[in-house]
């Protein structure tokens, strides 16, 4: 049997070889990806194109053929200095790290920067100011892995707000979206008596929908077309919410998700300002407009996290989103993970097809049984993996991941609060959640639209936060910080440069804020801007993207991060994968850190 | 309770002389039941029909091309027999805006020696990503053949066609089924932008992607558009596209022709009013005449609004159906215009004229194929549209006197809710300008050939066809409207909650495109019923 396996390993290396050596391929690259995405991996020594040339098998094929049958692991019982290494210490990394620490696995977690957290950062941008650099959505992570890993002991504190939503709409009108649904109807009914009516029921048949998309969060999606055992059994997940459902009802929970948020609104609503004060915040992680295919399950994916029962989360951490990242830093560390910070990892070591440690930036090796990455595909296959053992097609598909960030964020540090027109100065409550500049689903759409000329949007949507108010340690006393997330911002611009367009932008969202809030420029004492290009340069996201790749239906469960590949583990033996670009995606949600876990864990036995 | 006539008694009402409609009761009369097919309009087709509006020329006034008419249906109802004569088309044209063009040939291998003028690696890729398709198309046809099962109530029959639909997918083995996900969810451009660099290219091959879609070619969803064409099938070859000799017309002749050969009846100018139903049961239509007449069964080849909202009551019909109704979409998106030309029009770009019996396509850019879409989804019209035409009278010089050719362009996008800019005439006119206008851009002299037009907007299609919002597939092809969606859960299986009434058209699986399929389906299915 050994032989056998040795003698195969042989013939694979010798094929390998000669594919190596052989005629080169045409390549699918698409000549869409981004200069950047190239040069940074000729920066790295070896082309995207080299790199497929590096790998094993034969041209263009399904990324899951490679993935056929692999006997089961076994981590028992491999020799190393650590049980588990994570690379890179984004929430997800955290979260994995720590429910792998906490089944009593000695587990180092390493983070590039010198900050945990990843996208789940609060930084002091700006001398005295301390601002969540990129989300400030830190309010839905599952109560279960609050109490699993008893952040609450660690630190963590939510602050809620109501409203969830403010939309300032032009002629010094506002539409709230409250908790309240009754106090939301009467809102709503000065725009639409029948939009109103509509509203309730609406929240009752959404809620029921989310049942069975919380389901399919929190379960490894199957290998499909087959089902394996295994797969039957994470199917059991559904099944409560399933029969909750209905029949019918989950024939139409089914027709939702493939559908545009838009057209799901359109039949419920009429009015085109209910409809896109709904829509906004679907799209906020997503480069497409309301009206593109696949915005439906958006809309289901916040709502099934959401604290409240309805579509978005009205709870901030204290601290920013940084301070719940720390919480679970904490949380793992108390469970006996060791987490190292400023220690990038250059390599994946690979012994013999296997994943057996890391390799640090300082030459440093450390073994470990197994791998977990944290970090996007691109980076973990095409700059971590040796080539040599991955399936050529393999990378060619990692290279094909859809990405394309259409997401900027500007930070203010403000003397004082702005005065929107549409709100009396004793009502400042009503800032205190997200102030959404998206006045109708027309609006929001056409804000998309330049993006697919390789444009930014001249009237961009945006989500502005400012959470002092409910939080007033993260700014010096009596002044505020306001963060704004502007979209769309097309990280591939086709005239402008990322490194000259953030003073433009910058432009763009004061004038626009200041259509609502005339005295805005007046308040701001400084800001920061952080382009879809910062975000791939400091962030390490790729093309920008917080998600680690679109949050689109061709990369959804099963099909995520890559056909094949959905249950965490990937193509190289002892490595898994458990950051956003795995199932269920990206939102702070520690999730896809929380199932890679149970999947690591069940190779453990 | 009445007696019934015994005189009016059939087994079987159509309503619509659609081609669905008439390949339902042509399937229903070859069975042996006694079947009456009743049309509104003067002539039989739908909207596959030739019309003489001009005299002389015979324009094939909607449907144009013949590519997805299903192979079992012309076998088993005998069309050849009956009239169909297919003419192939030999390939594609596009003209470019700087003066270059890119053309496809029935032959492969001429097509990659022209795509090879373009790009060496698109040359390379094409013949794999017809191989790609070809295999996705295979995989599934069979799905396109089956009738759908009915997530709502799975029996035993939706549970063994469940059963069904899993096995068949389990046995396209890992590698199709992916691509197939891949291509249910995808935009046109993303899945074609795997394969290819050349933007000419990608638009061309993208324009499949959104016919009879209100879908732009960047949104996702719209890939699969691009496969439903892809399997065009014609004389057992995928994706050669074809046309009918004699017009369109002629291929709703030969189904008619076969219908009344198994004993159907057939009559036109004979618009149904009403579906009359006793006791929840369809048991005859009255004409708008006044005339009632009985049958056992009813079936609608009509799209599901008029089907359910116009034919019925409202009271007949559970109200978490007629919501469903209400909210499928079908927002037409597409035009058409007819030309009598005194000549052939001259694109600078063509150096080979033969091409010209080519499909002309006016696609010349992705950018250009999505503006042409932006104009349209705020409700108007293209201002430079997309444009696929084609000029019959190049191989079939009977359909126009001799030395002058009729054109026939389908346009997209235009918005059933376009704004009025005065009266809907001077909107058509409008409209119709906008692509003579261009037209010329690519062909300057067709200005001055022009002899006669016919313009249609999605609201003349309404008018004259009766398919709601002008949508030529009954309902828009997306995700949430097909297979198990169409044309809403629960009533995907041909059936009604009026026992006895069935319906047959373009709204149901597996959808719009002159391929009898759902006519077929429906029949085999009101069969199965014992009716």
């Amino acid at each position: 049997m050994a032989e056998e396996k040795k003698l195969q390993k042989k013939l694979l290396a010798a094929l390998a070889v000669g594919a190596a050596f052989g005629a080169g391929i045409a390549l699918l690259l698409s000549p869409r990806r981004g200069r950047d995405f190239r040069a940074q991996l000729r920066e790295g020594g070896m082309s995207l194109k080299e790199r497929v040339r590096m790998g094993r098998g034969k041209s263009v094929r399904s990324p899951s053929d490679i993935a056929e049958a692999k006997p089961p692991l076994s981590i028992k019982g491999r020799q190393a200095d650590y049980d588990g290494v994570v690379v890179g210490g984004g929430l997800n990394g955290l979260v994995a790290a720590a429910y792998l620490a906490r089944a009593g696995r000695k587990i180092l977690l390493l983070e590039r920067r010198e900050i945990v957290g990843g996208a789940a950062v609060t930084e002091e941008l700006i001398p005295g100011y301390r601002f969540s650099s990129l989300t400030d959505d830190s309010g839905c992570l599952p109560p279960k892995i609050v109490s699993d890993l008893d952040l609450g002991s660690h630190g963590l504190n939510f602050l809620s707000f109501d409203p969830l939503i403010f939309a300032p709409l032009p002629g010094a009108t506002s539409l709230a979206i409250w908790e309240d649904v009754d106090r939301t109807v009467k809102e709503i009914s000065k725009f639409s008596p029948a939009d109103a009516s509509s509203y309730p029921g609406f929240i009752d048949r959404m809620g029921e929908y989310c049942q069975v998309i919380a389901g399919i969060k929190n379960m490894t999606p199957p290998d499909l077309p087959g089902l394996g055992i295994r797969d039957i059994l994470e199917l059991r997940n559904l099944a409560k919410p399933v029969r909750g459902l209905g029949r019918k009802n989950l024939a139409q929970a089914i027709r939702v998700l493939p559908m545009s948020v838009a057209d799901l609104l359109n039949e419920w609503f009429e009015s085109d300002i209910v409809k896109g004060v709904i829509a906004a915040s679907t799209v906020k992680n997503i480069s497409l407009g309301p009206r593109e295919a696949g915005t439906a399950y958006m809309l289901l994916y916040n709502w099934s996290e959401s604290s409240n029962g309805l579509f978005l989360s009205n709870r901030r951490a204290a601290g920013g989103s940084g301070a719940l990242a720390q919480a679970v830093a904490d949380a793992a560390v108390s469970f006996g993970a060791e987490i190292k910070t400023n220690q990038e990892v250059a390599r994946i070591i690979t012994q013999g097809g296997q994943a057996a440690g890391v390799e640090l930036a300082s030459g440093e090796q450390i073994s470990a049984a197994l791998v977990v990455s944290a970090v996007d595909m691109r980076t973990t296959f095409l700059r971590l993996v040796d080539p040599y053992y991955l399936d050529r097609s393999f990378v060619q598909h990692v290279g094909n991941i859809n990405y394309r960030g259409t997401m900027a964020r500007v930070h203010f540090a403000l003397k004082r609060l702005p005065s929107f027109t549409a709100v009396k100065s004793d009502r400042a409550n009503l800032l205190s959640g997200r102030i959404q500049i998206a006045p109708s689903m027309t609006y929001l759409q056409k804000a998309y639209d330049p993006v697919k000329y390789g444009h930014f949007s001249q009237q961009p949507y945006l989500d502005i936060q400012i959470p002092t108010l409910i939080d007033p340690s993260l700014a010096p006393d009596g002044k505020h910080l306001m963060s704004v997330t502007a979209k769309y911002m097309p990280y591939f611009l086709r005239q402008e440069d990322w490194n000259e367009a953030g003073e433009l932008l910058a432009q763009l969202v004061i004038s626009t804020v200041a259509e609502y809030a005339p005295d805005f420029s007046e308040c701001i004492e400084d800001l920061r801007v952080i382009t879809p290009l910062d975000m791939e340069n400091i962030y390490n996201l790729p093309e920008g993207n917080l998600t680690h790749g679109q949050m689109t239906l061709n990369q959804f469960m099963w099909m995520r991060p890559l056909p094949g590949y959905a249950q965490y583990r990937a193509p190289v033996d002892y490595l898994y994968l458990c950051s956003s670009a795995a199932h269920p995606g990206g939102a702070i949600t520690g999730l896809n850190g929380k199932n890679a876990a149970r999947e690591i864990l069940k190779d453990w036995r | 309770m009445t007696n019934l006539s015994e005189t009016n008694l059939y087994d079987a009402i159509v309503i619509g002389g659609g081609h669905n409609g008439l390949t339902a009761a042509a399937y229903l009369a070859r069975a042996g039941r006694k079947v009456l097919v009743l049309e509104r309009r003067y002539l039989l087709g739908g909207a596959a029909v030739t019309e003489e509006i001009f005299p002389g020329f015979k324009y094939t006034v909607c449907s144009y091309v013949i590519s997805l008419l299903r192979p079992e249906v012309i076998q088993e109802l005998e069309l050849y027999k009956h009239g169909l004569h297919l003419l192939p088309t030999d390939g594609s044209f596009i003209p470019m805006e700087d003066g270059n063009y890119l053309a496809s040939y029935a032959d492969e291998a001429r097509t990659i020696e022209e795509i090879r003028r373009h790009s060496h690696r698109d040359a390379d890729q094409y013949h794999e990503f017809g191989n790609m398709m070809y295999d996705i198309a295979y995989a599934v046809k069979p799905i396109l053949g089956m009738v759908a099962p009915d997530l709502t109530s799975p029996g035993i029959t939706g549970l063994n066609a469940l059963r069904h639909l899993g096995v068949h997918l389990k046995s396209l083995g890992k590698k199709k089924f992916h691509w197939l996900t891949k291509i249910m969810t995808m935009s046109a451009y993303d899945f074609v932008g795997e394969w290819f660099e050349t933007d000419v290219l990608k638009a061309y091959l993208c324009t499949s992607g959104i016919i009879g879609t209100m879908l732009g070619i960047k949104s996702p969803g719209t890939a699969y558009v691009l496969l439903h064409h892809f399997m065009g099938e014609l004389d057992g070859a995928f994706s050669a596209w074809g046309s009918q000799k004699g017009g369109t017309g002629g291929v709703s002749e030969a189904i008619a022709s076969a219908a009344r050969f198994y004993g159907a009846e057939i009559r036109c100018n004979a618009p149904v009013a009403q579906v009359i139903v006793r006791n929840g049961q369809a048991c005859g239509v009255a004409l708008e005449d006044g005339e009632e007449i009985y049958a056992t069964t009813i079936i609608s080849g009509c799209d599901p609004k008029v089907t359910f909202r116009s034919l019925v009551d409202e009271k007949d019909l559970p109200s978490d159906l007629v919501r469903a109704i209400d909210n499928f979409k079908f927002r037409g998106s597409s035009g058409k215009v007819n030309l009598a030309l005194d000549g052939l029009p001259e694109f600078p770009a063509m150096k080979d004229k033969s091409l010209i019996q080519n499909t002309l396509f006016i696609a010349p850019s992705t950018d250009y194929m999505e503006k042409a879409y932006d104009d349209a989804k705020y409700d108007d019209f293209s201002k430079r549209p997309f444009l696929e035409c084609v000029i019959p009278t190049t191989t079939d010089p009977s359909m126009a006197p001799p030395g002058k050719h009729v054109m026939s362009i389908f346009v997209q996008y235009a918005s059933y809710n376009m704004p009025l800019h005065g009266s809907r005439d001077e909107q058509r006119e409008a409209f119709g300008n906008a692509v003579i206008d261009t037209m010329s851009e690519f062909a300057p002299n067709i200005k001055d050939l022009i002899l006669h037009k016919q313009v249609l907007t999605p609201w003349d299609m309404e008018d004259q066809f009766s398919i709601t919002e002008g949508n030529i597939f009954h309902g828009e092809l997306t995700l949430d409207q097909l297979f198990i969606f169409r044309p809403v859960p629960g009533w995907t299986r041909y059936r009604t909650p009026i026992r006895n009434y069935y319906q047959c058209g373009s709204g149901t699986h597996p959808g719009g495109g002159i391929t009898g399929g759902p006519g077929r389906l429906a029949a085999l299915e009101i069969m199965k019923d014992g009716n």
